[in-house]
């Protein structure tokens, strides 16, 4: 493996809340290499979100983060707010879940992609708007130069996260984090979409993690694939592995409850459901967090925090009783 | 498919000009409004062009006299055209009304906005700041400045302006409550900007159409309090012409000439209506629950 583009070692993040504190990501740690499609799957509320937005402190003043994410041989967490700033945008953008709300109404698109240009590099007016084409063209949005003088609510939703997208790359990151970038789309839309993030790392070598509750969506474009329960890794495996020999009763739950009409002679199958909740933040469980929804759990589940171990290579799995159903 | 013709034809931000226009067209109250405001703005700018007389101008063969061709509205006790000196007039309310309220504005905007996006101490600071000065009387300060600078229409329009600030404050600070809240905030964060560039580039476009109409209903306010603050001498100084100030010179004359009264009384009833009215209109046409 190369050497890795962002190397993030023991993540926690804690939100102080009038309740007490939120453990919402535990000692996480993950590379990410130049050039590859890491997703991080998990339900509502395990923490991917809050991993990633972490990375560049896009996070409220109530969270306390800790642990050291090491991009391109500078540790972010350590970072001024200054340079932070130099680094948002430019190095590592974000793309998010809303695009509908995420673009601001009352300017023109041509305009806010502009903005992050002359901002970053320096482009003047003319440069920006001559690039600002180029991306739109990039991110396949037909009559370019029409689209730029239109306001945000003339755009349909898919079109207005091509426009996010554009807007994410118009500096040329090294890392393009995308937080559920499909959800808010429909299904059609949905697969341009991704293929445009497919292009898009083909054409510019750019690093992307993929944030998703889809496991459909990762098995299409993800390289490599990393569980994520109650703010902890579950697993992480390069994407073939995990669909063919998944290790974790959880991920196995997770892809359980993917509907697959094409199966044939599985058309009737009944969606099986891992049951009951996500387990509260509020203290870390000194247990593996997911005892209570496992099948498999047991006295040494309940009593210890598993560690990861490796299955495989490059197959990693936080689990005393691992392996295939 | 004509609609479909027009999005092709016509560029987004005429389209949008175009519906604002035929909602604006459709508030009979509001156009009337709109035409009172220009008249008296037209006749404050062109007043040395338009009125009769110069406002000092005497005609000792008309004193008192009631309206004539040679004077329309009639003259007061020193045979000053009173048309002349109401056309006169406007210029000191319609100064007091605009510069007030861009003062207003430019001081309380940034800080209420600046309350709205930090939160935190610095709002309830700005906010603790803002309810004593909306306890505190804006004559009384107007008195004070009147003591210590002398009373001018400059020192008026100052207290009138200092006095509308903490409203504002109020209005800028709930707005950017609000608008931190949404979506492109932290998309803008996430794409490198700082708190000024979210604050001035982001929040501040987004805020514009209510600080519009907030500033069409500020500007009555400051052009009856110039006429309180001339009235009471605190104000425009005679022989300067200004609603009043014509009010306080024709106090004298309330039984002989109620006319006197009358004009200039007028002349603010419908100035402030009318700012007030058109202020309701661009209200309700700039609200995108509107769709009339």
């Amino acid at each position: 493996m190369a050497a890795p583009l962002l190397e993030v070692t023991d993540l926690s993040v804690r939100f102080d809340t009038d309740d007490g504190p939120v453990h919402a990501v535990d000692r996480l740690s993950f590379t990410l290499a130049p050039g590859e499609v890491l997703g991080i799957v998990g339900e509502s509320g395990c923490g991917k979100s809050v991993t990633c937005m972490s990375l560049v402190r896009l996070l409220p003043e109530t969270a306390a983060i800790s642990g050291r994410a090491v991009f391109d041989g500078t540790d972010l967490l350590a970072l001024s707010q200054r340079r932070l700033r130099q680094v948002r945008g430019r190095q590592i953008s974000f793309v998010f879940q809303e695009p509908m709300t995420s673009l601001n109404p009352v300017f023109k698109v041509g305009r806010q992609i502009g903005e992050v240009l002359t901002k970053h590099l320096g482009l003047t007016r003319g440069e920006a708007r001559e690039r600002t084409i180029e991306l739109l063209r990039l991110v396949r949005i037909p009559a370019p130069e029409r689209r730029l003088d239109e306001y945000p609510h003339q755009l349909s939703g898919g079109m207005r996260q091509r426009v996010m997208i554009a807007m994410a790359l118009a500096c040329d990151p090294k890392v393009l984090i995308a937080d559920e970038p499909t959800t808010a789309l429909d299904v059609t839309i949905q697969a341009s979409v991704l293929d445009l993030l497919r292009d898009v790392r083909e054409r510019l070598g750019t690093a992307i993690v993929l944030i998703t509750h889809n496991l459909g969506v990762v098995a299409d474009i993800a390289d490599r694939v990393l569980v994520m329960y109650a703010g902890r890794k579950a697993e992480e495996a390069p994407v073939a592995d995990l669909y063919t020999a998944p290790q974790h009763p959880y991920t196995i739950g997770l892809l359980g409850a993917i509907p697959r009409p094409q199966d044939g002679e599985d058309t009737a199958r009944r969606l099986r459901e891992i049951p009951g909740r996500v387990p509260s933040l509020r203290e870390l469980p000194a247990m593996c967090a997911f005892a209570d929804r496992c099948p498999r759990a047991d006295e040494l589940s309940r009593s210890q925090v598993p560690e990861l171990r490796v299955v495989r290579p490059e197959h990693l799995v936080a689990c005393f009783h691992p392996g295939p159903e | 498919m004509t609609a479909v013709d027009t999005t092709v034809l016509v560029s987004p931000r005429a389209r949008r000009r175009m519906l604002l226009r035929k909602r604006f067209l459709r508030r009979p109250m509001a156009v009337a409004g709109l035409v009172v405001v220009v008249v008296f703005v037209l006749a404050a700018v062109l007043a040395p062009v338009i009125a009769p007389y110069s406002a000092g101008a005497t005609d000792f063969n008309a004193l008192l006299s009631h309206s004539s061709s040679k004077h329309l509205l009639g003259t007061d006790e020193l045979g000053r055209d009173e048309l002349s000196r109401l056309i006169w007039g406007a210029r000191a309310s319609i100064q007091a009304g605009f510069f007030a309220t861009m003062l207003a504005m430019v001081v309380a905007v940034p800080i209420g906005m600046i309350a709205g996006y930090y939160r935190g101490w610095v709002d309830t600071v700005i906010a603790r700041v803002t309810d004593v000065l909306l306890a505190f009387p804006f004559i009384i300060l107007a008195v004070g400045l009147a003591a210590i600078l002398g009373p001018s229409l400059t020192n008026a329009t100052i207290a009138l302006g200092v006095g509308a600030v903490p409203g504002l404050i109020r209005i800028a600070r709930g707005e950017a409550l609000a608008l931190r809240e949404e979506d492109f905030v932290p998309a803008a964060i996430a794409n490198g900007a700082n708190d000024l560039t979210i604050i001035f580039r982001h929040i501040l476009p987004n805020m514009a159409s209510t600080l519009i109409v907030q500033a069409t209903l500020t500007i009555p306010g400051a052009i009856i309090g110039e006429a309180v603050l001339s009235f009471l001498g605190l104000g425009v100084q005679p022989p300067t012409p200004s609603w009043g100030v014509m009010l306080q010179d024709a106090q004298s004359y309330l039984s002989q000439a109620p006319r006197l009264a009358v004009y200039p009384g007028l002349a603010i009833v419908l100035a402030s209506l009318a700012f007030n009215v058109l202020g309701d209109g661009l209200r309700d046409i700039l609200d995108p629950r509107t769709t009339r």
